[in-house]
């Protein structure tokens, strides 16, 4: 997997290359529009990560170059602002998602995960967790080939555990991934606890045990071991 | 008051008093000629008389012939007309005549009448010319106020339907036939392009601003979490770490909140389309669903009518999404959330415990019911400022004795 990050800060850049390579991708930077330009222009990727306020230029600019090449990149719009008109614009330009600064890298991974499953795969892939076979266009969850039911919130924390596996994913994170703006109605991070609960309760049942572990003062982590 | 009217007022005040002192002064004036006229011709007649060598009564039409001494001199007195039986004003002239027999006293007279006849005709003459003064300068300045003040009217137009987001700098003429016109137009064309000028470069701060502060949250946020991903961390270490990332989410929500605040003061959501209130509010609660289950809360509603305001979509959820958040945050567990949507409001009630202090200032910033809630308290600010933007009025009211508190947002004015 190929992704082209365009980001004007250095410091953002180098997390998102470092958070991004531990899952294997392969990754290109670019600090400003003419270098991204120059390198939609030469190479294929798989994802384009774009900052909309660059120094040299419009990201949104960049976003019509790729449509017009008719390029098969997914687009994933990350911007500091967050006016609905940038965000209307940048989707109706073709991008595949936007995700306003600042953000959970985790949430990042996740999105930028759904975009490329959609785009190179057509949807028809499945994802594999030790025991697990997830099916996100049917929204089924086989465990060793039965099925796993599980309510809508519980799905939505499952696959967003396992966007980002062996990863500590903070409660916020978890609560913004769930609730978006409602996160703070209340004390959201009881109902994590919840949902995990009944998700762990329903694991367990089926025979498979200890892949959500808590890490004390953080967060919650998809164990691989 | 018109400004036209208003001058015409004074002027044709001014008028009327000129014409009456006029009137007077000449009322005065003719009178004043016509009876040294008639003294003269009196004073004539008497030398006439005094010619005569001989005084008989009737030698002139109003001599009087008298035995008895009168008092002698010019003097005014008055007659009654028999025919007319009327009192008719005379002029009289006693003198004394000392002929060959007895001393014999002579009174002449002279009627006033046709003098009286004649400033009764000058007063009519400058009454009628008053009048058609007083109503040709009404018709001038109907006529002046059609012709000359068109542009004043074309100014005032334009200015009314002025708004500064969708034409921020005025279409006005900036020369017009008036000078003052022109001189109009061109202040308040300066003053429109100070003013898009001001309005841009606030709005430029505010987003520059929301910028700057997004990009280093978003680094700090980055950081922290890469942090957390280390595998030595001790517990200790990551407690702090975890700690400083709920910092910077709980920063980054206010900061958020703060921008759509200011946002809103700017009036940066200029566009409006219809919005269906009772759509927005059951999306809203579809997605709360989680807290109010959480909390067991019976949710009611009562839709009378289903209005359909003019709103920007965002601004119209997120008006929404704070009263319902508020509901269910100062709700107590097991309690009830009613909904009510009429034609000219929206009243969303929960039940709770009473609250201290002045209901207008729980819309201030900042303003927490609950010192130690995470959330910065921004949320009914926002519901108000919302409200103000769209000329809504927002009201908090709370029942006693079933301890109900009310938020209601009325639409009309």
């Amino acid at each position: 997997m190929k992704i082209l990050i365009v980001e004007d800060e250095p410091a953002l850049r180098s997390s998102l290359v470092e958070y991004l390579r531990h899952d294997g991708y392969v990754c290109e930077t670019a600090d400003g529009y003419r270098v991204a330009h120059e390198k939609i222009k030469l190479y294929d990727y798989d994802c384009v990560l774009l900052d909309l306020t660059l120094p040299d230029g419009n990201g949104l600019d960049l976003v019509r170059t790729l449509k017009a090449d008719g390029s098969r990149a997914g687009v994933l719009i990350v911007s500091a602002r967050d006016s609905l008109d940038d965000k209307v614009l940048g989707l109706e330009l073709g991008a595949d998602d936007y995700l306003a600064k600042p953000f959970h890298l985790a949430e990042l991974n996740a999105r930028l995960k759904a975009i490329i499953r959609r785009r190179q795969f057509q949807g028809q892939r499945h994802l594999l967790f030790r025991d697990l076979s997830v099916f996100p266009d049917q929204a089924l969850v086989l465990v060793r080939d039965e099925a796993l039911p599980l309510t809508r919130m519980e799905y939505d924390l499952l696959l967003f555990l396992l966007a980002n596996p062996n990863r500590v994913l903070t409660k916020e994170s978890i609560a913004e991934h769930l609730w978006g703006d409602d996160a703070d109605t209340a004390d959201s991070f009881d109902f994590i606890y919840t949902h995990l609960k009944n998700l762990r309760k329903k694991l367990q049942e089926k025979g498979v045990d200890n892949y959500i572990r808590t890490i004390y003062g953080m967060g919650y982590k998809l164990s691989t071991e | 008051m018109k400004l036209l009217a208003t001058t015409n007022r004074y002027y044709l005040l001014l008028a009327t008093l000129v014409f009456a002192v006029g009137s007077v002064v000449l009322y005065v004036g003719i009178s004043l000629a016509l009876r040294i006229e008639v003294d003269e011709q009196l004073l004539n007649q008497q030398r006439e008389v005094m010619r005569s060598t001989r005084l008989k009564a009737g030698l002139l039409d109003i001599v009087a012939l008298s035995a008895e001494p009168q008092p002698a001199g010019l003097r005014d007195t008055v007659l009654l007309d028999p025919t007319e039986n009327v009192l008719v004003p005379y002029r009289q002239l006693s003198f004394r005549v000392a002929g060959p027999g007895p001393p014999q006293w002579v009174t002449l007279r002279k009627s006033l009448l046709e003098t009286e006849d004649m400033v009764g005709l000058v007063l009519t003459v400058m009454l009628t010319v008053l009048g058609l003064l007083l109503l040709s300068l009404v018709w001038l300045n109907r006529w002046l106020a059609r012709r000359i003040w068109s542009p004043f009217q074309h100014t005032l137009t334009a200015l009314r339907g002025y708004d500064l987001q969708h034409q921020p700098v005025l279409a006005l003429p900036p020369h017009t036939p008036i000078d003052e016109f022109s001189e109009l137009n061109q202040a308040l064309l300066q003053m429109s392009q100070r003013l898009e000028a001001d309005y841009q470069s606030l709005k430029d701060f505010t987003e520059n601003a929301a910028h700057e502060t997004r990009t280093p949250l978003a680094i700090m946020q980055a950081k922290l979490e890469q942090l957390l991903q280390a595998q030595e961390l001790r517990p200790a270490t990551a407690e702090l770490v975890g700690d400083l990332y709920s910092a910077t989410v709980r920063l980054a929500r206010l900061h958020q909140a703060l921008t759509l605040l200011s946002k809103i003061e700017n009036g940066q959501f200029p566009h409006v389309q219809p919005v269906q209130l009772d759509q927005v509010v059951q999306n809203r609660l579809r997605l709360l669903q989680d807290f109010i289950d959480d909390k067991e809360l019976t949710v009611t509603s009562e839709l009378r009518s289903r209005p359909q305001l003019r709103m920007h979509p965002a601004l119209a959820d997120s008006l929404v999404g704070n009263l319902l958040q508020n509901a269910i945050k100062h709700n107590h567990r097991g309690g009830g959330l009613h909904w009510v949507l009429t034609a000219e409001y929206l009243a969303i009630s929960n039940t709770g415990p009473a609250l201290a202090g002045e209901p207008a200032r729980f819309f201030e910033r900042f303003r927490k019911l609950n010192a130690s809630s995470e959330s910065p308290g921004l949320g009914l600010s926002i519901v108000q400022q919302i409200g103000r933007y769209y000329g809504y009025r927002v009201h908090y009211t709370f029942s006693a004795p079933d301890a109900v508190h009310t938020l209601r947002v009325e639409f009309g004015d």
